[in-house]
């Protein structure tokens, strides 16, 4: 079941307040990421949707961090199920990822093993000796 | 109703299941295998793809209660503080394993007559040596021979994986302080090796790996194993094990996904469903209880951990994870700490950027949210790793499972219940190691040190409860895992271990059952191959 218009409009400002952009990252708003996003996450995971719907039933006018803590005690479920929803659409995002410079779990060639460094870095604990009992 | 005869039963396929499995194959006996999950192909991992961070908290969450799968059991820890792990399917939990492979120490085989505690193992070291290196041959294991915490510098079949950057870091904070680090030795391939693909370092390993590296029993000993007639049942869930009327066992009847019940008859009877699932079917099947310690003893190595962040990039999140480093500097006994027995540490990649939004303090729900995300996902995303460290659980009869009496899995089986408290020792233990740990860190360079003084998701590793000796009065099984009380019934998972060492134990436990299985091989002239 996709989100209402009430509902992203709601999740929209918590998305706002939760993640407003800084430090170099863009803000919820600049990716828009009640949309798109938020669908992507949902659809791979359709079970977040009820808790995320129930969350957003409650909410009515959120303005700031302390109005969002309050929603947060009265569902401590549901707003789990929001941040997962809101965190992984987030960081799920090429924008963000680009900014942070995570090109993802990629794939890497192993073959070279230990360096040259790694190797004079383990010279000391040799010379040292055994250490078993 | 399905009825099969083979000359051996075996439940379980993960990583023990698939050592007897094999063995009795090669020797030509018939086997049937009885696992109630599934294969699991390369394909279905997500470690590929950009949902990975997501679906591990679902899916391939390593908490059987989260991920909630037909055929997982449910677990009731209320009442325990540490949450055994597991995973049901081809394989079992080595799926997503960290394939950390590391053999026990000589010390560990000893603990009764060095440190007066626990017991000692019937068998030494020196007894099991062999045994590890054939396992290490079959599990591709990646490392550099000789360490010098073992005698014999625990060889490897294959060279290690590269250190990188966290590697390097750490080693530098090791050696100012002039303590014990080695590369670390994973069971993955760093080079392709017997149908496994090498290592492309993408550091999912503990969520399944996508590439078909990371040396899994559905990988290394299965197929083989189906070539030489190994009847593997998926989707079977074992109720109970029989008996003859001389109570001998003979046989496991298994549930199958539509909830009918079959029969699979056979001469030997071997249970490798783990430290859990092992008692828990011989509580159902009210086996083996003459010593009273069946379900007993219950060990599962409580974890804590040492995040370091640094003023640099690291490419952190790079794999394999796998343990990039260990250390065994505190592994021995040293009384002057206040304990007794010691921990391993392994140096482990951070992961993803969600590994740094929650920063729960026991503050408000929100803390880790707003402008606090951006700034810590800034300060330590690709800049930070762990020393995690795997503290030795001493047993303790109290220390248990029971069977539950309120909560049942999807076939109306009761569900084994958690009794579980870390002793006095394991609490200086662990308080000792992690402050050692802050000092590694700083030593290396860290900025800032986070301590994680338990974690509760950390039963990874099940042991004990159906513990070996050789007087039938205090222990389950014997040396070879033969049930006492019980001919022709036989465990080879790490049930059977007497204590845990600080080690993760897959390399003992492979290594274990291989000798009980070649033993039984050896000793049973009355189980005459079939072909
Ligand atoms: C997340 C995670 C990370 C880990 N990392 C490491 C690591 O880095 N290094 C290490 O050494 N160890 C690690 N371990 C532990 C390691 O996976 C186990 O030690 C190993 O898998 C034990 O092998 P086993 O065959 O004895 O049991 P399992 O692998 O648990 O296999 C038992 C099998 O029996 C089946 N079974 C149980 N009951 C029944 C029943 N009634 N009927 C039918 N089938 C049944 C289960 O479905 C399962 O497939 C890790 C474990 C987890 C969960
Ligand atoms: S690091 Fe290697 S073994 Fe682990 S998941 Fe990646 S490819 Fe597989």
């Amino acid at each position: 079941m996709p989100l209402t218009p009430e509902e992203r409009t709601r999740l929209e400002a918590l998305a706002g307040i939760m993640l407003p952009g800084g430090a170099g990252m863009s803000g919820a708003s600049d990716v828009n990421l009640a949309q798109d996003p938020v669908d992507r996450v949902l659809h791979i995971e359709p079970a977040l949707t009820a808790r995320l719907s129930r969350f957003l039933s409650q909410v009515r006018v959120v303005r700031t961090m302390p109005d969002v803590e309050t929603l947060a005690q009265q569902d401590p479920q549901g707003f789990k199920a929001l941040g997962t929803v809101l965190a992984n659409a987030y960081f799920m995002h090429e924008e963000i990822r680009r900014q942070i410079g995570y090109p993802g779990q990629e794939a890497r060639d192993s073959s070279g093993g230990l360096t040259g460094q790694d190797l004079a870095l383990l010279r000391p604990v040799q010379e040292r000796g055994p250490i078993h009992r | 109703m399905l009825e099969i005869r083979s000359d051996v039963v075996i439940v379980g396929a993960g990583p023990s299941g698939a050592v007897a499995a094999l063995e009795l194959a090669r020797a030509g006996m018939s086997v049937t295998v009885l696992e109630q999950g599934d294969w699991v192909a390369a394909e279905e991992f997500d470690g590929a793809r950009p949902e990975w961070e997501l679906t591990q908290l679902s899916k391939w969450h390593p908490n059987p209660n989260v991920r909630g799968r037909p055929e997982d059991y449910p677990i009731d820890a209320t009442d325990s503080e540490v949450n055994p792990l597991m995973f049901a399917g081809v394989g079992g939990a080595a799926l997503i394993y960290g394939a950390h492979w590391v053999r026990f120490m000589p010390s560990d085989f000893r603990v009764r007559t060095l440190d007066g505690v626990a017991d000692d193992w019937p068998f030494t070291y020196e007894d099991l040596a062999p045994f590890y290196e054939y396992v290490e041959e079959s599990m591709a294991v990646s490392g550099l021979s000789g360490n010098p915490a073992y005698p014999d510098g625990a060889p490897c079949p294959l060279p290690p994986l590269p250190i990188g950057k966290v590697g390097r870091k750490a080693a530098e904070g090791m050696n100012r302080l002039g303590w014990h680090w080695w590369p670390g030795s994973n069971a993955i391939p760093s080079r392709a090796y017997r149908g496994l693909q090498p290592c492309v370092l993408r550091g999912t390993c503990g969520t399944g790996c996508s590439d078909g590296a990371k040396a899994t029993p559905d990988r290394t000993h299965w197929p083989e194993a189906q070539k030489l007639g190994v009847r593997l049942v998926t989707g079977a869930r074992v109720s109970e094990v029989e008996t003859d009327a001389q109570g001998r066992a003979c046989g496991a009847v298994w549930i199958d996904r539509n909830g009918i019940r079959h029969r699979a008859q056979g001469d030997v009877v071997i249970l490798c469903a783990n430290g859990i699932g092992t008692p828990r079917l011989l509580l159902m099947s009210g086996l083996a209880g003459r010593s009273g310690m069946v379900g007993r003893r219950l060990m599962m190595h409580p974890y804590a951990g040492v995040m370091g962040t640094f003023d640099e990039d690291l490419e952190s999140w790079v794999g394999p994870a796998g343990q990039i480093l260990v250390s065994m500097q505190f592994y021995e006994t040293d009384t002057t700490r206040g304990f007794v027995r010691g921990a391993k540490w392994n140096c482990m990649p951070a992961g993803g950027p969600q590994s740094f939004r929650a920063g729960y303090t026991g503050g408000t729900l929100t803390e880790g949210w707003g402008p606090a995300l951006h700034d810590s996902v800034r300060r330590k995303f690709g800049r930070s790793f762990e020393w995690g460290i795997i503290g030795e659980d001493l047993p303790v009869a109290e220390n248990r499972l029971t069977l539950s009496e309120n909560l049942t899995d999807s076939d109306g089986l009761p569900a084994p219940e958690i009794h579980y408290r870390m002793s006095g020792n394991t609490h200086r233990m662990l308080a000792f190691h992690t402050a050692r740990a802050v000092e590694a860190m700083e030593a290396a360079g860290a900025i800032a040190t986070e301590v994680t003084p338990l974690i509760r998701d950390c039963g990874w590793h099940l042991m004990g409860t159906a513990v070996m000796g050789d007087d039938p009065e205090t222990s389950v099984v014997d040396q070879f895992g033969h049930v006492h009380d019980v001919p022709n019934l036989y465990v080879m998972d790490g049930s059977t271990f007497p204590t845990s060492s600080g080690m993760n134990p897959t390399a003992t436990i492979m290594a274990v059952a291989a000798r009980s299985v070649l033993d039984l091989i050896e000793s049973r002239g009355d189980i005459a191959p079939s072909r």
